[in-house]
């Protein structure tokens, strides 16, 4: 039954943020937007490049999805509302969203065209620059709830937020999962107008459509995950745990999907750069402080 | 027979499967992924018997791990997609010899060793964690930070060769 309720309030939730998206991309509201691409994609040709590796074709955008689920069952959306509490939920996390990877590279080499194979192994060296800080600050976030369980995570933020408790890991955490859901200006794996649409060049049909809903449940995921980690869950006054988790989550996958398109795409040396000279000795320097204000300050 | 003892050969199976894989493909794409997948059931295998952090891990490491390989194997090979069914086993008889040995001494040292009795009283994942915490920084503090010291040495040493000398001075 949770099962349900979480795949149902995800699926209303990705038809939410995919609207938006292309609100914040074409500048119109328009609520039937989503149903009519699918619609079109699922009513369009399916082509095949030539000499695919066929295997990984068809696998890459599923395992992105299955990806994409898995993340989302460790997200509590209101006390019992999840769909398994592991002990280990926020590694749980992690190892979920190692598998985007994977399925991107699958999805890049598996039609053997240029465009798709760069955009692959570009998601590659982007996920160098994103994936420490995506674990440092959720290490922080661990350490204060003495837990990895997502349901402690949540609990341990009754008296304060961790986006004013750990306010550097917020915004590392977030640009991060921008970079992994390939969301503008990280979104090189795709990068319309230097790679023709990267890994979604040579997809069409049904399979583009799995791919795009894969992203969107990414997408949802992450914000999730945000939620969770620092804007306190379910947490919040008046309103019932649910209709919290809702409100929030929209709110952060409304922002994640709309900032980013003011700022031109950076540059993978750039992301990189950027990443590893400033981010992780941000996330290490964060780590240290919120062990000691978690020593000494007990809030 | 238990549905954990099921399930547990059949990911223990598709280990071995996946492992023969690795080498029945041309493709170096393919065959690193099926090693991926090959580390990812032995993975489940450890969810399966209660070792929750340690499955977990397995399965976050391995998908980074492997797909970094995946692209030094396109950078390096001559044939990377196996389109042009290039050959790249080499050394066959003594890999053949090897094999087998390692083979019959895992083996051996499965039906010899005296395992002593089952542990029956598995503790919770919350406490396995917890201990497994205790364990990295108590007793074998000393051999995972000399690994670590050890793994960046060797990573600022790699990226120092891959730099190419006169790049510096152009500026």
């Amino acid at each position: 039954m949770t099962v349900l309720i979480v795949l149902v309030a995800l699926a209303v939730g990705a038809y939410l943020v995919a609207v938006l998206e292309s609100w914040a991309v074409h500048g119109r509201l328009e609520p039937a937007r989503p149903a009519i691409s699918a619609l079109a994609l699922l009513g369009r040709e399916s082509l095949l490049a030539r000499t695919p590796d066929r295997l990984f074709f068809e696998a890459g955008p599923v395992v992105l999805l299955l990806a994409g689920l898995l993340a989302v069952a460790v997200i509590p959306l209101a006390p019992g509302l999840i769909v398994t509490d592991l002990a280990t939920g926020a590694l749980f996390l992690n190892a979920a969203l190692a598998y985007v990877l994977v399925a991107l590279i699958m999805a890049g080499w598996g039609p053997n065209g240029a465009y798709a194979m760069i955009g692959g192994w570009r998601f590659l060296g982007q996920f160098v620059a994103y994936a420490m800080l995506i674990v440092m600050p959720i290490t922080a976030v661990a350490m204060r709830a003495e837990s990895l369980s997502t349901v402690d995570i949540v609990t341990s933020q009754s008296t304060l937020w961790n986006i004013a408790y750990q306010p550097l890991g917020f915004v590392l955490f977030v640009a991060a999962a921008m970079g992994l859901c390939w969301l503008p200006p990280l979104d090189l794996p795709t990068a319309r107008g230097d790679l023709a649409g990267g890994i979604e060049a040579e997809y069409t049909g049904a399979r583009l459509a799995v791919l795009r809903l894969a992203r969107m449940v990414l997408i949802m995921a992450l914000a999730g995950a945000t939620v969770t980690f620092y804007l306190g869950g379910w947490l919040g006054p008046w309103l019932p745990a649910w209709a919290w988790s809702a409100i929030k989550i929209l709110f952060v996958a409304g922002l994640m999907v709309s900032v980013g398109r003011l700022v031109p795409r950076v540059r993978e040396a750039q992301y990189l750069e950027i990443s590893w000279k400033l981010g992780i000795p941000l996330a290490l320097a964060n780590i240290f402080l919120v062990g000691v204000i978690t020593l000494v300050v007990p809030i | 027979m238990t549905p954990q003892m099921i399930f547990l050969m059949f990911f223990g199976g598709a280990a071995v499967w996946f492992g023969i894989v690795v080498f029945r493909t041309l493709s170096m794409v393919r065959s690193a992924l099926a090693l991926l997948f090959s580390q990812t059931a032995v993975g489940v295998m450890f969810l399966l018997m209660q070792a929750e952090f340690l499955g977990v891990l397995q399965i976050m490491m391995m998908a980074t791990e492997m797909s970094v390989m995946a692209i030094f194997m396109v950078m390096f090979m001559m044939d990377p997609g196996g389109m042009g069914a290039m050959d790249m086993t080499h050394q066959k008889r003594l890999s053949l010899w090897a094999g087998g040995i390692g083979f019959v001494a895992a083996l051996a040292v499965i039906w010899l060793a005296d395992w002593g009795p089952a542990n029956l009283q598995i503790p919770d994942a919350t406490e396995q964690t917890a201990e497994l915490g205790r364990e990295l920084l108590g007793r074998s503090m000393f051999i995972f930070e000399s690994a670590a010291l050890m793994i960046l040495t060797a990573m600022v040493a790699a990226t120092m060769v891959a730099i190419h000398p006169s790049e510096g001075r152009k500026r």
